[in-house]
């Protein structure tokens, strides 16, 4: 009897054991396996500075550079060294701009925007992917409301009508987003203070805070960009003005901060990666060597540099102005409109780089490269 | 014990007096049916070609290999291609002539038997293309341009493409003065099912492509494992060479023994039978010669002298003795039958032993070996002695064995000091130094590949510069280790597929010695990055999956199956050390480990530096087991044998010895341990127990005679130990010349079979009396002497 009973007991824990497995093996296992970039802590490598790194910035007297696989790299020694932070998600980062020595943001894939508050050593997610489409559903939604009910206080409005039509589509487009998943990326960030920003990415996502980041809107329906294509970058200039460039020939100018912006016509209508300011000139550089100048970020000049390679980034200081182009291109200038060819024997693409004593720290294919700028 | 090993020797001991009677009975009868066998056996010899097998040389129930088989047809190219690089001596590439060559080439390549034409790829083949981002969206085509007429100005034109394509470091060198064909072979033809003939291969590339085409102006580089094989195959033939060689040695060493054409001739030609009956019976069983076993002939030869110069000896010592040739002969047999006997059966087990190694290679040289060594029983055990009661040894041989009797050989007294108490004790003292510096080196023995390149060759092949030639201008190393990701039907390109590989080719980036990977994640990431106008900051997996599905539009050959289940993640490593494969392996485990579940698969292993991971493994493993093996075989045997712990201590230990001072060796001459050198132990181990058994046993009878140990031994080196010092120099000569072999593998042997021969040799002659003397065998031998006298009353009963 005492055998039976035994076995029989032993027969249902196996039975609850094999449940057990089925269903917490399973989903232990699955839950692994499709463990999601957004919130999978990145791996700590003791080669990370050899990675494809997207963008570089100085913070008080340290250097930041973010890159793929969730790699955050500081340096206090003007980038000689570098430590790899630990971050709680593993996706690429492509920004990062920092406010003062303290505070820090940084953009990636999958809608990924995070804050650091203590130099960039820790980071937290603020916004991802779920919640900006969201953001942005609600935003198409409202704006499909308030005109919902401007049509119906003037029927005979056609052109309200029309705006109403296409108001629906956007929101339905960001209805169908919402069900894709979190698969915009964020390109680039800046902030005017620690309370004021902007982050902005591929599809024609614009996103403002007001509050240090404590609540997002989605401002992309604030650009006159009908075809949602990818926005770059986004800069200050020395008036005060703001401006975006991206896809298409696109360029976006704000006199009032960030809450109105119209569309300048440039004379391109290529992809611009990104715009800076050198000598209080505006550079505007994208496909294919394309580079314009301008004084009042309106009427733009082309620059013969000479090069066909596509321009990806530019570094700044008071007296040179650095493009980097793929293929390893780099372009120096001290007037902004002769250049001369860097010759860094790289054959790698940079798109980001911070200036430091005699030189450069770059960002981009094959990791962080530290440049000699060349002495005349 | 004693009933038990009665028992099993009983069978020996009955069919002594059986075979005697029979053979010395019925000698024309029997010499008639060897030469009948004899003839039909060489008909069957003569016919045994070369064989390699890719997966022959592999463990294949290694779980690496198995992983590897059950996705084989899914890695075609992967796991079997060469590479044959055309390079210009001046100038670079980019001009018509060249360009032609390569054409002509390319062309020439693809109608080779065995090659996969469909993935067959060079700048001249349309499926390698350039792909540029403009402003309208990608634009691309054939890197050769369907205009290209050789003008300067198309050349330039080729220039361009080439840049654009990506195929720099890949199938263009870095420094644009050669240019790579990548051929892809089938290890079998899907249609005709025929095995690849890799010796056939190996010639073709060398006729049609590089007499053909290497110029005073172009060069020809190939490289890739059916190259090896060919190169292997071609290399090992010259061990034919050897082979007179060493014939013709032995046979004057033979000569300067005995003094005797019969004494000389005879042994030799049983020891050739034994090597053609061994062939034709190898070619009867379906057997190929691999380059691994083509030195079983040799060594097959080389034991079967040995045993042959026992028994011509001990006619010349009976016939000196006063007896008739045929008597002679016959009481020689009866003399060596037990200690032949057992001394084959211990080399036969010794070599059946690796059969637990499970690499088909190394288990064809066991069976060929052991078959070897069971003709060596018939033909110079039964054969040999039947021909010399016929022929008898002649009287000048008698005389000379008569007065080395005779003399008070100041020679060979010298030796007896190991008998002394103090001699004894210096040469134990000696050896247990030795025994301990031999651990000690022995420490560093290393398991696998030490060399870059391909190790089975010199470095200095051919086959190896044009390997080094392809490194050094070329991203992709030759060592690739391929790890094979399954997932669900269609799931190979899904976003959680994607992003875990992403995630995995990243962890490899942090282990040491992998210089880059490559797999369908790439493909993905760039053709993103492609469709958003080149940008780096797309360059990552989309968590779109359209987007994914618009970046694999076009996915080169390889990087994922038909049915996309199985995405091979390519890993180029630094070397193929063991050492490196081994923390890659570990690293790999503790990945899959962790992520491996329902959906996904992280399998190792293909690619040849997967292969050498799992040989590796398997070998590790394998060696002590082969040790523990033999050692245990042939110990039992000893012991069954002589019925005595001391007896086996004395037999063994000196091959202890010797088997630990070849890894020293090994390891300070950095020799790894690895298929072609694994064997080599085992083979040491039996060769070197048949001199302490012939040495020992004669011994034993002259100290159940009575005689004092210094007595007792002084006439057995005068009989036995002279020939075994004789054959083990002989043996010795011959295989040293094995060093001289174009092929690494087959010098390294030489270098250990030369020493192991030598050792075992001065082992036994030194040792044996040593340790007697210390382990006061002489007591035993009383105690063995009234056994002896027991059974003999036994039997009478």
């Amino acid at each position: 009897m005492i055998i039976i009973g035994n076995s029989m007991a032993s027969i249902r824990s196996l039975i609850h054991c094999f449940a057990l497995a089925v269903l917490c093996g399973s989903h232990g296992v699955s839950a692994e396996a499709i463990a999601d970039r957004l919130n999978t802590p990145a791996f700590m490598s003791s080669h990370a500075e050899q990675r494809l790194m997207l963008d570089i910035t100085a913070q008080g007297h340290q250097l930041v550079a973010v890159g793929d696989h969730g790699i955050v790299l500081r340096s206090t020694d003007q980038g000689q060294h570098w430590q790899q932070q630990a971050t709680p998600f593993s996706v690429m980062l492509t920004s990062i701009f920092s406010t003062d020595q303290q505070h820090a943001w940084l953009t990636g894939h999958d809608g990924l925007l995070a804050v650091s508050h203590d130099g960039g050593v820790s980071w937290t997610p603020s916004l991802d992917g779920h919640q900006i489409n969201q953001l942005r559903l609600q935003r198409l939604q409202a704006n499909v409301s308030a005109l919902k009910a401007r049509v119906d206080a003037e029927p005979e409005n056609a052109l309200l009508a029309e705006q109403l039509d296409d108001a629906a589509w956007y929101a339905d487009d960001a209805a169908m987003a919402v069900e894709e998943g979190p698969s915009i990326p964020l390109l680039d960030v800046w902030f005017a203070n620690r309370q004021r920003g902007f982050a902005l990415g591929a599809y024609g996502l614009l996103l403002k805070t007001d509050d240090g980041g404590e609540n997002w809107v989605y401002w992309g329906d604030r650009l006159e960009n009908p075809d949602n294509f990818h926005l770059h970058a986004i800069r200050l200039d020395h008036r005060g003005y703001l401006y975006i460039a991206g896809e298409a020939g696109l360029l976006f100018r704000s006199v009032d901060g960030g809450e109105r912006w119209t569309r300048i016509v440039t004379p391109y209508d290529g992809s611009f990666f990104s715009i800076t300011e050198f000598q209080q000139q505006l550079f505007l550089m994208g496909l294919r060597g394309h580079l314009y100048r301008s004084e009042d970020g309106l009427d733009w000049q082309a620059v013969n540099t000479g090069d066909k390679a596509t321009l990806l980034g530019a570094v700044v200081d008071a007296q040179k102005l650095l493009l980097l182009g793929q293929g390893g291109l780099l372009l120096q200038s001290s007037d902004g409109q002769h250049f001369t060819r860097l010759d860094s024997g790289e054959r790698r693409s940079m798109s980001a780089g911070v200036a430091v004593d005699g030189g450069y720290i770059l960002a981009g294919e094959g990791g962080l490269l530290s440049v000699e700028s060349e002495h005349e | 014990m004693n009933k038990f090993s009665r028992l099993l020797l009983a069978p020996i001991k009955g069919s002594e007096e059986l075979a005697e009677r029979f053979l010395f009975h019925h000698r024309l009868t029997v010499l008639s049916v060897f030469t009948v066998l004899t003839l039909l056996l060489a008909w069957q010899a003569v016919q045994i070609r070369p064989d390699a097998s890719f997966v022959k040389m592999i463990p294949s129930a290694h779980p690496y290999v198995e992983n590897y088989l059950k996705n084989r047809d899914d890695l075609a190219g992967l796991g079997n291609s060469i590479r044959v690089a055309v390079a210009v001596k001046e100038g670079d590439i980019f001009t018509a002539d060249y360009q032609q060559t390569l054409q002509k080439i390319t062309d020439e390549l693809f109608f080779i038997p065995g090659v996969d034409r469909s993935a067959l790829t060079s700048i001249w083949t349309p499926n390698v293309r350039w792909t540029e981002v403009t402003e309208d969206g990608f634009v691309g085509g054939p890197v050769i341009p369907p205009e290209y007429d050789g003008s300067a100005a198309s050349l330039e034109q080729v220039k361009l493409n080439i840049l654009r394509s990506g195929q720099v470091g890949r199938l263009v060198a870095n420094d644009f003065r050669s240019a790579i064909v990548q051929v892809p072979l089938f290890d079998k033809h899907p249609d005709s099912g025929e095995k690849l003939d890799y010796q056939a291969l190996s010639q073709q590339l060398e006729t049609l492509i590089r007499d053909k085409y290497q110029s005073d102006k172009v060069t020809v580089h190939i490289t890739g494992f059916a190259k090896i094989v060919g190169d292997l195959i071609d290399g090992a033939a010259q061990v034919a060479v050897f082979f007179a060689i060493a014939l013709l040695i032995t046979l004057v060493l033979l000569y300067l023994y005995s003094r005797s054409m019969t004494a000389t001739l005879v042994p030799l030609a049983c020891s050739v039978i034994a090597v053609i009956w061994q062939l034709g019976l190898l070619k009867l069983l379906g057997f190929g010669l691999d380059p691994y076993s083509m030195l079983v002939p040799f060594l097959v030869f080389a034991i079967a002298v040995s045993h042959g110069v026992q028994i011509v000896n001990t006619i010349a010592l009976e016939s000196a003795r006063g007896a008739p040739r045929w008597l002679a002969a016959r009481r020689a047999f009866r003399a060596l039958y037990i200690p032949g006997l057992t001394a084959l059966l211990s080399d036969g087990i010794g070599f059946v032993t690796l059969m637990v190694i499970d690499i088909r290679v190394i288990q064809d040289l066991a069976i060929a070996a052991s078959l070897g060594i069971a003709v060596i029983i018939l033909t110079n055990l039964f054969l040999l002695p039947v021909i010399m009661s016929l022929l008898g040894i002649g009287e000048r041989a008698t005389q000379r064995a008569l007065k080395a009797t005779q003399k008070p050989s100041t020679y060979w007294r010298r030796l007896t000091w190991f008998t002394t108490p103090v001699g004894a004790r210096a040469a134990v003292s000696i050896a247990g130094v030795l025994l301990i510096a031999g651990l000690y080196q022995g420490q560093a023995l290393q398991i696998g590949d030490l060399d870059s390149g391909a190790p089975e060759l010199r470095a200095d092949s051919r086959y190896n510069l044009d390997n080094r030639f392809i490194t050094q201008h070329y991203s992709t190393s030759s060592d690739a280790f391929v790890v094979m990701v399954g997932t669900e039907k269609d799931h190979c390109s899904s976003f959680n597929t994607l992003s875990l590989v992403d995630r995995f080719q990243y962890y490899l980036t942090n282990i040491e010695g992998v210089q880059s990977s490559v797999s369908l994640v790439d493909v993905s990431k760039r053709v993103t990055s492609g469709l958003n106008e080149g940008n780096l900051k797309w360059r990552a997996i989309s968590r779109n999956q359209l987007i994914i599905n618009a970046s694999l539009a076009y996915v080169p050959a390889g990087l994922m199956n038909p049915s996309c289940s199985l995405l091979p993640v390519i890993i180029f490593l630094d070397d193929h050390k063991a050492e490196t494969l081994q923390r890659l392996t570990g690293q790999i485990e503790q990945f899959a480990h962790r992520y491996d579940s329902e959906q996904i698969r992280f399998e190792m292993a293909a690619g040849n530096a997967g292969f050498e991971a799992a040989t590796n493994e398997v070998i590790g493993i394998a060696q002590y087991q082969m040790l523990a093996w033999v050692y245990g075989v042939v110990g039992l045997l000893c012991l069954l044998t002589f019925r005595s712990l001391k007896t086996l201590i004395c037999i063994i230990a000196p091959l202890a010895l010797t088997s630990i001072l070849c890894q020293a060796l090994m390891a300070s001459l950095g020799i790894g341990v690895k298929v072609a050198t694994l064997p080599v132990i085992a083979l040491g181990v039996g060769i070197g127990v048949d001199y302490g058994i012939y040495i020992y046993s004669k011994l034993n009878t002259y100290l159940v005679q009575g005689m004092a140990l210094s007595e007792a031994y002084l006439n057995t080196l005068k009989t036995t130990g002279k020939s075994v010092a004789f054959t083990g120099l002989t043996l010795a000569i011959g295989v040293v010349l094995w060093v001289f072999s174009p092929i690494k593998f087959q010098a390294d042997m030489g270098i250990l079979l030369t020493f192991m021969f030598l050792w075992n040799m001065l082992g036994a002659l030194i040792l044996i009396p040593a340790l007697a003397c210390l382990l006061k065998c002489d007591a035993t031998a009383a105690a063995l002497k009234s056994t002896h006298q027991s059974e003999v009353h036994d039997a009478v009963k």
